[in-house]
């Protein structure tokens, strides 16, 4: 995959600098498609899906008549 | 098409403000290609996207020295800066409680490690944008070609830039193979 993805940056900047415009958006286009269906790939968590629960924080305690009373 | 001065020192100063802002890219992009082959930090697979939203910037800063002035070219550098800023966000926050398997990857550089510093760079790019758009306007006409003295230039960066992309492809290649990239060595080369 990540193949892929430098496969299609290459093209796409190979073609802006001398190239059919076309094809580099459309080089371009991809590359940006598949640049994202990686990065979810990569941090897809089986156990946790997209969540990060290590940055889950708790309250020690709340106050029982708030912070200003 | 010949311009007045007046109408043409905006579009200079675009022309300028590109340039600068794609050899900043093309230093960052060395930098880590050294730091990669000359102290052996193999990227990670979020790494190696980071450099792929790096090198989106420098697109559609070659199609504006290529095609000239369009606003979409501007969008494209900063779409793929957004990119760069989801992902180096999300690979910090990854890291930024130690645990097991996860650490931050490579050395500190001035004590902040690379997403870090990609989230500073990414800033630091929409920053500039927003600047160089409030400060110049939206619309920069020019001549078809930019002044030849800093047309030559561009070029050169340009070719510098489309010459990096393609070692870090060649890169990609003996690490990853057609097969997921891991920071314990080149697949290709017999490292894992």
């Amino acid at each position: 995959m990540m193949l892929a993805v430098f496969a299609t940056l290459s093209l796409s900047l190979l073609a802006a600098y001398r190239g059919p415009r076309w094809l580099a958006a459309l080089a371009m286009l991809v590359c940006l498609a598949l640049t994202i269906g990686l990065f979810l790939f990569e941090i897809y968590s089986p156990e946790y899906g997209f969540r990060m629960p290590w940055l889950h924080v708790q309250l020690d305690g709340i106050p029982p008549r708030g912070i200003f009373s | 098409m010949n311009l007045a001065t007046g109408a043409r020192l905006p579009a200079t100063l675009n022309d300028l403000f590109q340039l600068a802002m794609m050899a900043t890219m093309a230093a960052i992009l060395t930098a880590a290609m050294v730091l990669q082959y000359y102290d052996n930090e193999i990227p990670c697979p979020l790494c190696l996207l980071q450099r792929v939203a790096m090198f989106g910037v420098c697109f559609g800063i070659i199609m504006h020295f290529r095609h000239g002035y369009s606003a979409r070219n501007d969008g494209v550098s900063m779409l793929f800066a957004l990119l760069l800023l989801i992902i180096s966000a999300r690979q910090t926050l990854l890291d930024i409680y130690p645990r097991p398997g996860h650490a931050y990857i490579g050395s500190a550089v001035l004590g902040l490690h690379m997403p870090v510093w990609s989230i500073v760079i990414a800033v630091a790019i929409l920053f500039a944008f927003a600047v160089k758009f409030a400060a110049l306007g939206g619309e920069h006409p020019r001549d078809p070609q930019p002044a030849p003295a800093l047309g030559r230039l561009a070029g050169m960066l340009s070719l510098y830039v489309v010459t990096l992309c393609l070692i870090n492809f060649g890169s990609v290649i003996l690490q990853c193979g057609t097969d997921a990239c891991h920071t314990s060595g080149y697949r290709l080369l017999g490292g894992l």
